[in-house]
């Protein structure tokens, strides 16, 4: 009885709702009027058939169980709404394609009713064909979608609107999965829209935007762009601890690293720049706390730099200056700054700059026993006081030699130290570094004696005013052989800057060549030491390109090292290996092409040959 | 404008006639007194540098050698004893080819010459000799079967070294200058790869990173011209030891094609 039984609300069902389906073909041209009747449909249907169930609930209960393979009245209704929904395509095909237009809709920017949506997304889920019917050519529409807005935006917008626009989107579409959509759509729609709006474009927003954000210090954006980007693809490091960082940004390692490297080497050039700045004396109002915090921000940006010896020698450079002009604000943050590269990058690193140290060390010691030398006490005049640091080659920069006519007094007091020095170390050679040397000098102005802080090339040009009132820039250039540009540098810092102990003749900023100088008798000033060798730590663009070429040059000697050193122990070897060789061996940044420049020009120079049977083989020519 | 063969034209002297009348009757004389001594023809007494050689010789009949000589002498510089530019031009004249043509560069090969523009007596015997030619007509018919020689794959490759190193003038000289080499490159491969030598000389002349071509680039040049499909440059692999010139001109050719 049971089973005539449901057979026969079977078919009065199936006759009901194959009717209902069929009356919807060709209904409504308007998509969202066709919807609300699909809706209206599935809504009877649902009614009709919790009735009929609650009504023969007792067939469900006995009949349904003992036989397995019978539905439930339930399931049986959805069976056959699906079976005659499959038959009414045009029907299914119509609600797919209204649903999307109505999220289109809604994207761009209307009001959609969301109920609507809702409900008909659950119908289809309860049918079973949400994924096949909806979320495909859902997602495959999301795609296109996001595709030509993309497109547009990034043409149309700068990229931190262009960054804001995307955080909106992707925050509308994760709405949507808890409005309408099922939650099984959330991932894939996301990454859909990720992968439309965000990596198609990373290389854009980052060649169009990141210099810009970074210049400006845009953190937000910065955050905005690191947080979407590392959702997005790469593997996202979360470094809490720079999530609200001020001075830098969150890091995106491989495009961050990639980006820090493709200017070549001013991000070297710039991190050692801030660390001078930060390290020299004079900041005010920095506690040690906040600069031990700033110098490891500024360690994390180290890492990505790949040219690393580009860094050493411009951090070189500038702490040597400190050091010996005794600019340093504060010898255990220079230390400290000095540990942490260590850490970072191994004692070969540090070797050198530890080595300077030790040197400033030294040289006290050695000024304490020159003092009470016999050399100093008996032959340096009294009221002569001089110290020198004694710089151990190799450790330091290299200076470019600055030839220089010293007047006698000076010529004597280097001698005596000299005699004094090498009755200690015997065996080694003084060279005088000109260029470093700075004194205070003990001025009679007429208004009033004054001290002055000046470069050892300032103290030569003035002594010479001892002698003469008024002399001509071809006089002063003689008699000194101070090089034409760095005198017309010192002249210009003595008589044409806020401190002017001499006079230029005629006026103006620049050192010309039929320029006379007097010494300012009417020179006054507040204080009575007065700096006036500020020139010597600033740096000029000479000296930049000179550093940077300078690291450049050692590169090419080190891969021609290289390449020989290899060579050597291989006697044979193939191109191909050759180059695998040296990426290894070689711990700076390096292009292939750069590499067989070198290796031809080991050719040139008879190191190896091309193998005469295989080109792709180099011999080592002893 | 430098060319291959760095001499300027100069006017046939007029004594050059008498000079080789001068030596004619020299030989003459000196055959006769030779003939006259001679008591064991296998043991001439040997009474000049040039006799010397042409006892050791076995091959070459004396006559044969003898023709070769005037033939030299006749062309030749009599201060310097060798044929000099001026000779080679007139030599040229003779043979009916222009002195800028490769076979003379051929013929310069098959002597085995050292210096541009020169050729000694040994280099003239040399080549003469291997080529059949004692006078300087039958050097003229010998040029197209000498054309042929050299084009076998087996000797072209020798010959194109050949062809760079013959123009290295100066005693230290390692590499070519561009203007030089597109010369060069035109008139020796140019009948063979004709696509590959134009647009390579026109990138030489364009950029800007080389003044110079050494021999290494000149070769590299050549196994390009034999391996790489042009001008597609499909199999072309800037990963493996091309000199960094071809990878160069390579980048630039498919920055053209695109």
């Amino acid at each position: 009885m049971g089973g005539s039984l449901y057979q026969r609300i079977e078919k009065e069902c199936e006759e009901h709702i194959s009717a209902a389906l069929r009356s919807l073909v060709g209904q409504s041209p308007d998509l969202v009027v066709f919807l609300s009747l699909v809706e209206k449909c599935w809504q009877d249907l649902c009614d009709q058939m919790l009735m009929i169930r609650g009504i023969a609930l007792f067939l469900d209960r006995t009949y349904v169980k003992q036989n397995s393979n019978v539905r439930s009245l339930w399931d049986m209704g959805l069976q056959l709404f699906r079976k005659h929904l499959s038959l009414a395509p045009e029907v299914e095909h119509k609600t797919v394609t209204g649903l999307l237009r109505m999220i289109e809709s809604e994207r761009l920017g209307e009001a959609v009713d969301r109920t609507l949506l809702n409900h008909l997304l659950k119908m289809f889920t309860a049918l079973g064909i949400y994924s096949e019917s909806f979320e495909k050519p859902f997602l495959e529409c999301t795609s296109e979608f996001y595709a030509a807005e993309g497109m547009k935006y990034m043409q149309q917008s700068d990229v931190p609107d262009y960054l804001k626009h995307v955080e909106m989107r992707l925050h509308e579409e994760n709405e949507r999965c808890f409005l309408y959509l099922d939650a099984i759509t959330r991932k894939p729609l996301i990454a859909t829209a990720e992968r439309q709006l965000l990596e198609s474009h990373i290389p854009a927003i980052l060649d169009k935007g990141f210099m810009t954000l970074m210049d400006g210090h845009r953190i937000e954006d910065l955050q905005r762009m690191y947080s979407l980007f590392s959702r997005a693809s790469l593997d996202s490091v979360l470094e809490e601890s720079f999530s609200k960082n001020e001075a830098f940004c969150n890091t995106i390692k491989d495009s961050f690293e990639h980006l820090i490297n493709l200017r070549q080497n001013r991000p070297a050039e710039l991190i050692a720049k801030f660390l001078d700045e930060k390290l020299r004396a004079g900041n005010k109002g920095i506690s040690e706390e906040e600069l031990e915090g700033t110098l490891d921000k500024v360690l994390v940006l180290f890492r990505f730099i790949q040219g690393k010896d580009v860094f050493e020698a411009f951090y070189k450079k500038d702490l040597a200056k400190r050091l010996l002009l005794g600019k340093s604000a504060s010898i255990d943050a220079e230390k400290s700054m000095i540990s942490k590269l260590k850490t970072e990058c191994g004692s070969q690193f540090t070797n050198k700059l530890e080595g300077m140290f030790k040197d400033i060390e030294l040289s006290k010691e050695i000024n304490e026993s020159f003092k009470q030398s016999s050399q100093a006490r008996m032959k340096l005049p009294s009221g002569i006081e001089m110290s020198v640091h004694v710089l151990t080659t190799g450790y330091w920069p290299t200076y470019p030699p600055m030839d220089v006519r010293l007047p006698h007094e000076l010529n004597v007091y280097q001698d005596i130290f000299k005699e004094f020095y090498l009755s200690k170390y015997s065996g080694r050679r003084l060279m005088w570094q000109n260029s470093l040397g700075h004194c205070v000098l003990k001025a009679d102005f007429p208004k009033g004696k004054k001290e002055l802080a000046v470069s050892l090339f300032q103290t030569v040009v003035l002594m010479l005013f001892n002698d003469a009132q008024k002399l001509s820039f071809l006089d002063i250039k003689d008699s000194t052989g101070i090089e034409d540009k760095e005198l017309r540098r010192t002249l210009q810092s003595l008589a044409c800057g806020k401190v002017r102990v001499l006079q230029k003749f005629p006026k103006g900023r620049d050192v010309e060549d039929d320029d006379s100088f007097i010494f300012n008798e009417g020179f006054t000033a507040p204080l009575y030491r007065i700096k006036v060798n500020a020139i010597q730590m600033k740096e000029t663009v000479e000296e930049n390109t000179s550093t940077t070429e300078r690291v450049f040059q050692d590169r090419q000697y080190q891969v021609d090292a290289a390449i020989v050193r290899i060579m050597k122990t291989r006697k044979v070897l193939s191109h191909t290996l050759l180059i695998t060789e040296l990426f290894q061996q070689l711990k700076f940044p390096i292009k292939p092409a750069d590499l067989k420049k070198r290796i031809e020009s080991l050719i040139d120079r008879e190191y190896l040959e091309r193998d005469k049977n295989n080109p792709q083989i180099y011999n080592y020519l002893a | 404008m430098k060319n291959c063969f760095c001499y300027n034209i100069a006017e046939r002297r007029s004594f050059d006639l008498f000079r080789v009348c001068l030596l004619f009757m020299m030989r003459r004389s000196a055959s006769a007194s030779k003939k006259r001594g001679q008591t064991n023809s296998t043991n001439p007494i040997p009474y000049s540098p040039s006799d010397l050689f042409r006892s050791a010789s076995s091959k070459a009949s004396s006559k044969e050698m003898e023709r070769i000589d005037n033939q030299f002498y006749f062309y030749a510089n009599r201060s310097s004893g060798m044929i000099d530019p001026e000779g080679i031009e007139t030599l040229c004249s003779d043979m009916e080819v222009d002195h800028t043509d490769v076979r003379i560069l051929m013929l310069a090969w098959k002597m085995k010459a050292e210096r541009q523009g020169y050729f000694t007596l040994e280099e003239w015997r040399r080549g003469l000799k291997a080529l059949r030619a004692d006078t300087v007509s039958k050097l003229k018919k010998a040029l197209p079967e000498l054309e042929k020689e050299v084009r076998r794959p087996s000797n072209f490759e020798d010959f194109y070294s050949y062809s760079f190193c013959y123009c290295l003038t100066e005693e230290k000289q390692k590499s070519i200058d561009i203007e030089s080499i597109c010369q060069l490159l035109d008139l020796v491969l140019g009948s063979l790869f004709r696509a590959q030598v134009d647009y390579f000389i026109e990138y030489l002349k364009i950029q800007s990173d080389y003044k110079v071509i050494n021999l290494d680039q000149w070769m590299g040049f050549f196994r390009f011209c034999n391996e790489i499909n042009f001008p597609d440059l499909c199999n072309y692999n800037p990963d493996l030891a091309w000199p960094l010139i071809l990878d160069n001109f390579v980048e630039w050719m498919q920055a053209k094609q695109s």
